[in-house]
Parts: C-alpha cells; structure tokens; sequence
C-alpha cells in the first residue's frame, strides 16, 4: 500500500506543478498581469474606424494606463463604433472635452486609446461620453526602418532616484533603460498618472557611480527603433551643481507618437519639422 | 500492382482510422466502470505525466532559449529586440508548446503504452484479466487513456513556463534585453483567452486524446507477438506525429 | 456456492459440449464436437498440436463463440449469457495460462490479491490471510515479495494457480501447465493439480501432451483430432481401443493419421519432373 501512495503523493504533485505553471502562464505572462482589477467607471466614446482595437486593450492618458476597452460594437444605424471604456476609479478627474485616439504601440504593437486632457472644468463621471475623438491610423503601410537598437543596463552598485514629469510618456514601460549618449545608465522605476497635473510623473533610478550629471539636464522619451520600445535620454546641461538622491528633472521632453512623426513627415515633406520636436541633440547617435 | 496496393494502403489506412474511432467508442463507453480502477489512473498518471516531466522541462528550456537566441539576431536588425520576450511567448504557446509537447510525449510515454499493453497481450496478462472477470478496456485501456490526456495539458504548461524562462534567460540574462521590456511587451501583447486558452490549452488537450487514443489503441490491437509488438511502437510514433501535424493545423485554423 | 447459481445440480456433467462447430480463418476447428466434463473429475483433453485444444477451452470461458453448437456450464449457455453474468461466471472458473500470465506490475502478492481487490471491498487484514494462505498452498509464501520476472517458469506456473484458486472456483481450466518444466517442477505442479481436486472436489480440465504425467492424475481422457474426438476413455484403457489415432498418439509414431508430410502436391512435379505423372 505505501508503493500505492507514492505514486499518489508523486502524481498529486506532477497535478499541482502543471497547474502552477498554467497558473503561472495565464496570469504573469499575459495581459492579465496589466489588466486592473480595481473598481471602474465606464465612458462611452464613438470613433469612425477602430482599426485593429480590441476588447481588453488599454486605454492610456499621458502613456500610463488607466483603463480598457470594455465592448466594442456597431453603433445601431450609423457606420460609426460605440466603444466603452472601463476606466480605473481612482483616474477620476478627466475633463469631459478630452480627446479620445486609437494610437500603434510600436509597429506590431496592438492598438490601443489614448486619452489627451481637454480644459473643461467638468469631468467625465460614469456613462460619460469622450465627445472628441479620432479614428485609429492605418499605420503599417507608410513605416519603413528607423534607429538603430538599445544598449544594456546593469545595476552593480546600487542606484539613487531622480524624479521627472512627462505630458507623454508614449509606451514608455517599467524597466525602461535610462540612456546618456546612448550608454545605459539607469532605469525607469515607476510610472504614474498625477491625478491632479494630468502628467506622467516618472521615476528613474540611475547607477551611483553616474552622480556627476548636472541637475539642469533634460530627460526626454525617445524610441529605440521603430518597433522597438522607449527609453528616457538624459541630455547633460551645465549647471556645476549634481543631481542627488530624489530631485526632480525640470527640462522634459515628452514622447513622440509615430503617427505624429508620420504625420510630420508626410505634411513637410522634407525632415526640417523633425527637429521642431527632436530637441537640441541627436537622438539618433548609438 | 502500384495501384492496387495504394489503394491497399488507403483502405487499410482507413479501416484502422476506423477501428480507431470504434475503440475510442468502447473506451467512452468504459470509463464509468473504469471509475473503480482510478487508483490505477492515477499510478499510469504517475508513469506517463510524472515520469515525462524531466524531458519536457529539459526541452522546453531548450526550446526556449534558442528561440530567444533566433530572435534576438533576426529582431536586431529591424532594431525590434525588445519583442523578443512577445515572440518567444507567441510562438511557444501557439506552436511550439503544444506540439513539441505532443511529439515528445508520444515519443516517451505513447510507445512505452504500446510496448507495455502489446506485451500484457503477448503474455496473455489481458485474456488473464477478462478470465479474473476483469475487463481489461476498463482496467488497462483506460486509465492509460485518461492518463495522458490529463497529463498533456499540464505538460505542455510546463514546458511552455519553461520555454519563456528559457527565452528569458537567452534574452535578458546573456544577450541584455531589459528585463522590464521584456515581460511589459509580452504581457501588453500575449492574451490569455487566444494564446493560453486556445493555444496551450485547446491544443494540448486535443493532442493529449488523439497520442493517447493511438498509443493504447495500437498497443491493444497489434499481434501478440514481439514482432507485432515492435512495429506498434513505431506505428505509434508515426500516425502520433502525423495526427499531431495535421490537427495542428486544422486547430490553428479554427481557433485563429 | 454453486448449488444457489446452478440451473441443474443434478446434472453430472459440469461443462457440456454438444454439436460444436467453429471456422477459424477458413479452416474448420471443430467439427460438430461433443464433449462432457463430469463434475468433481479431473479430465484431460489431448490432441496433436493444432487441434484447437485451447480454443476448446477460450469457448468455455466465453472468449470465444462458435458458429454452430452449444457450449453448457454449470447449466448456462456460455453463448447466451450478457456481459455481466459471464463475468459472474468466470468469477467461478479458475484459468491456469501457458504463460502464466502474472501482471508484470504487480509482486508475487499483489498478483494473487489482484482478483480480491477487483471484485471485493475486503479489509486489508482479510486480503492478506486469503492471499498468503493460497501461497503457502502452493507452497510460495516465502516468495510473496517477488516481482513476476524474478520466478523461475515453475514458480510462476504456481502463482498463477495460486491466483486462479483464490475465489475458490468450481472449475479450473489447466492450459499446458506442464510445458518447459523441469520433472522437479512438473511433478510440484502435477501434485497441486491432484490435491486441489482432491481435497476441495475443484472440477479440473488438463490440455496437455505430457501422456505420462496426464496418466498419473487424469480420470478421462479426451483425444481430439481433425475437430472430432477420436478417442476417449480413462487412462488405463484408451491407449489400447486399436483406433489407428491412439496408437500413433500413444505411441509416440512419426507418421499415421496425422501424417509427417505437410500436404503437398506430388514431388517430382514441384522438382520439375512432369513426365512422370502425365
């Protein structure tokens, strides 16, 4: 009988292991791991084409997601979708003439909605309606190459946190390299919405042994390649002062969307609009 | 001649599918008296699940760290590393997970299923059972039967976490993808409902029916004999491997 | 046990073949055979290799049907009987297989509990004393640890009995118990055939060859050939009927009723020599 209950114990355990590791799959590995349990509102919002939105697909205000698509359907009689969005409870001061687009992260990326902050004193309270909004961009035609790769980060020696404040920080994900001249010097601790300044306000942890960099540099969003994800660039300023433990990084520069630069390139025709927003150094230099 | 002995080929071939969906039948039919021999469906789920676990972990390791290997040189040139973590999950839930999984499966525990009832029937251990009034569909069929398709899905999980631990190893570990980018572009891009569900889980269930069914079919059908015994294992390894290709296949097409 | 089942317990004959005919892949088996087997006997069915001799005994056990005739056990039509009862009716019918047949998975005493466990809920404390008690019947209780692949063919001959008693059956159906034993090992074997028909009345049928040996226990024995008993008759008179079978059966003749020569067209037309014949 103890042959018998062995095998029992042993196969018990094989169940357990399988399931752990389904377990593991569904929930770490997906996006259920982004997926906010939390209370939520919901908002409606009408766009006249969706793309490749789905159910479930975040919906972001300054790159930080604060909800997701809730349902999408035909609007009854008009060629227009009728998309809910599941808002987070506590992203509860979005002004009601905000305006709602189907934004590409990355080129591969699946789609998802971005919210950009109107001034309307008013805010948008459940079964609100997101009035102004633009319909999803067929990207993928227009894109060929872009910059070239990232660089690694390492950790050894510990780290100190500098704070700084995005309107945008496009896909911009924890983990996120921090970069001066292309090298890796850090990474993004955390990102978070300012329920009260309607900005990203995101937190980078930089190596110790970069503790020179003087405290009126800028940090700016940039993309490492086309598909590729976001990075915060550090561009040095003058000061003789360092920045320390906790400063907040007042010059940024805020994440571009690729329909944005799209949309530049195709209008002026020639690359004079990049540097309007591409800033006072080469982003392009690794 | 050629002719006529393709067409042998196609009717015997169909006649086995035959017999195949008939044996599947009497199993059905046998599980609920099978349900007093579940002491043995869990000492099969012990030999055919536990007993695979260390090539399917070792596999999908391997599995996963070559496809981080792969896809980190192809993506690099596109400037796309950091999909590397996506890719690697994609394609190891919707693909390679299940039916790798399957193929190994059938390959480790599948033929030892033939050899093992082939042999009880070489020795007479199954006319043995239906003299003891035992009814050998319900005692040895079965619970292998069941065995396998319970252990298939959590086999193939495993290998699948294994695969993205490879992939996770390979890609952020040595190569120095960031480790943030790599799992908050997988988890922004994998689905639970149409990779997990339909991929690792759909698939691997299926699978877990169709090497099951074949391993104790041809085990239970081939001439007691040694000889019988030995084309059954092979014949098991081959129409396993084909069912596994071709269903893969027809799934991916529905589920997609 | 029996007397509550049986249609018939006044009947003498405990299995009883009549009119028998079975077509295996084209070649005729049995041909209208009829056989009794008397109760409380041990009866003994030979024959040249081929005859069917085992398939007589799987038509017994409900393993097989014929395709004409009756096969009677205990009063039931073997061919008859649903599922479940024929299952209730082997429960009764102890197998003994040429192989042995021990379940390899299984040691020596989860091979004899094996019936026990399958088809009773009895404590743990019971199973042990019924099971050990059949091995020291047979004279392997100090073997009850080993695993089938460490039994030597004798050994595992009489596990496989030991196994076959445990329910107590009526009848067992001995299966060449005696092939590839050493005469140590024969006569051990041949000894529990007798003491279990002696001292539980356990009805018994022997397919075998071994004349000498079928000769020390058999109270009757049948000889089949070309599907038709040739010979029957118990031990002392039936090697002497004058039938042409018996005698080259009996003694042991290399050509007779069954001939040496495969059947085969004439030799010097398969040598190549027409001439001759035309």
């Amino acid at each position: 009988m103890s042959q018998r209950q062995s095998y029992a114990v042993g196969t018990g355990l094989f169940i357990v292991l399988g399931f752990a590791a389904l377990g593991y799959l569904a929930t770490q590995t997906t996006s259920v791991a982004n997926s906010s349990r939390g209370p939520s509102y919901t908002v409606e919002a009408h766009f006249a084409n969706i793309g490749q939105l789905k159910e479930r697909a975040p919906v972001k205000v300054a790159g930080v997601r604060i909800g997701q698509v809730q349902s999408i359907v035909l609007d009854p009689g008009k060629e227009t979708a009728d998309v809910k969005l599941a808002i987070d409870k506590r992203y509860d001061q979005i002004p009601d003439d905000s305006i709602a687009t189907i934004f590409t992260s990355g080129l591969l990326g699946d789609q998802y909605v971005g919210v950009r902050y109107g001034t309307s004193k008013k805010t948008l309270a459940d079964g609100g309606e997101l009035a102004l909004t633009r319909p999803a961009q067929q990207l993928e035609e227009m894109l060929g190459k872009f910059f070239g790769a990232g660089g690694v980060a390492d950790n050894l020696g510990g780290s100190y946190v500098v704070k700084a404040r995005f309107t945008n920080v496009g896909a911009l994900s924890v983990g996120a390299p921090v970069k001066m001249a292309g090298v890796a010097i850090g990474s993004v601790q955390s990102i978070n919405a300012d329920p009260v300044k309607l900005d990203a306000l995101v937190t980078l942890a930089i190596d110790k042994r970069y503790n020179q960099i003087p405290d009126d540099s800028a940090a700016a969003v940039f993309t490492s390649g086309l598909i590729g994800t976001q990075y915060v660039a550090i561009q040095p300023g003058g000061s003789p002062d360092a920045l320390k433990n906790g400063d907040e990084m007042v010059l940024t520069q805020s994440a571009m969307q690729i329909e944005d630069l799209i949309g530049k390139f195709l209008v002026s025709g020639s690359s004079s609009g990049k540097p309007a927003d591409g800033g006072k150094t080469d982003g392009g230099k690794h | 001649m050629s002719v006529a002995s393709s067409e042998n080929i196609v009717v015997r071939s169909l006649s086995q599918i035959g017999d195949c969906g008939l044996f599947l039948l009497r199993m059905l039919a046998a599980i609920p008296r099978s349900m007093r021999h579940y002491r043995e469906t869990i000492r099969q789920l012990w030999f055919v699940g536990a007993m695979s676990l260390i090539i399917i972990m070792v596999c999908g390791l391997f599995v996963g760290m070559v496809l981080g290997l792969q896809l980190y040189d192809v993506l690099s040139i596109f400037g796309g590393t950091s999909a590397t973590g996506t890719v690697v999950a994609i394609a190891i839930y919707r693909e390679l997970g299940p039916v790798v999984t399957a193929l190994l499966f059938a390959g480790r525990a599948g033929t030892s299923v033939t050899a093992e009832i082939g042999l009880m029937r070489a020795t007479d251990q199954i006319a043995a059972m239906e003299m003891m009034a035992v009814d050998p569909i319900a005692y040895v069929a079965v619970p292998r039967f069941l065995a396998g398709v319970i252990a298939m899905p959590l086999l193939t999980c495993v290998f699948c976490a294994l695969g993205i631990f490879g992939g996770h190893l390979v890609g952020v570990t040595w190569l120095g993808i960031d480790n943030g980018t790599f799992w908050s572009n997988m988890t922004a891009t994998v689905e639970v409902v149409k990779d997990v569900v339909n991929g690792v889980i759909w698939k691997s269930v299926v699978f877990g029916i169709v090497v099951s069914l074949i391993a104790v079919f041809q085990g239970y059908t081939t001439p007691p004999t040694s000889e019988g015994v030995a084309y059954a294992t092979t014949r098991t390894v081959v129409a396993s491997s084909i069912a596994i290709l071709a269903l893969d296949f027809v799934l991916t097409a529905f589920l997609m | 046990m029996t007397d509550s089942i049986s249609a018939k317990p006044e009947d003498s004959a405990l299995v009883r073949v009549r009119g028998l005919t079975t077509v295996l892949n084209g070649k005729k088996v049995f041909d209208a055979l009829d056989i009794d087997i008397p109760r409380g006997k041990i009866t003994a069915i030979m024959g040249p290799s081929g005859t069917g001799k085992t398939t007589l005994l799987k038509h017994i056990t409900g393993q097989m049907r014929g395709d004409a005739g009756e096969v009677w056990v205990d009063g039931h039509n073997v061919a008859e009987l649903s599922r479940d009862k024929l299952f209730e009716l082997r429960e009764r019918i102890g197998y003994l297989f040429q192989n042995s047949a021990l379940l390899t998975d299984f040691d020596v005493f989860e091979n004899v509990a094996f019936p026990l466990r399958q088809h009773t809920e009895l404590p743990e404390v019971l199973i042990r004393n019924i099971v050990l008690t059949k091995l020291q019947a047979v004279g392997l209780r100090g073997a009850a640890g080993l695993m089938p692949t460490e039994l030597s063919g004798g050994m595992a001959r009489r596990v496989a009995l030991a196994r076959a008693i445990v329910f107590d059956p009526m009848l067992i159906l001995y299966d060449e118990p005696f092939v590839g034993l050493d005469p140590i090992a024969l006569n051990q074997v041949l000894k529990l055939i007798r003491t279990l028909n002696q001292t539980l009345g356990i009805t018994s049928v022997l397919v075998a060859h071994e004349l000498e040996a079928i000769k020390q226990v058999a109270d009757h024995i049948y000889l089949i050939a070309n599907g038709k008993v040739v010979a029957q008759g118990d031990p002392k008179t039936i090697a002497n009927d004058g039938s042409p079978w018996t005698r080259q059966f009996f003694g042991g003749e290399a050509d007779g009723p069954v001939p040496f020569q495969y059947p085969a067209g004439d030799l010097g037309v398969s040598l190549g020599f027409p001439g001759k014949n035309a």
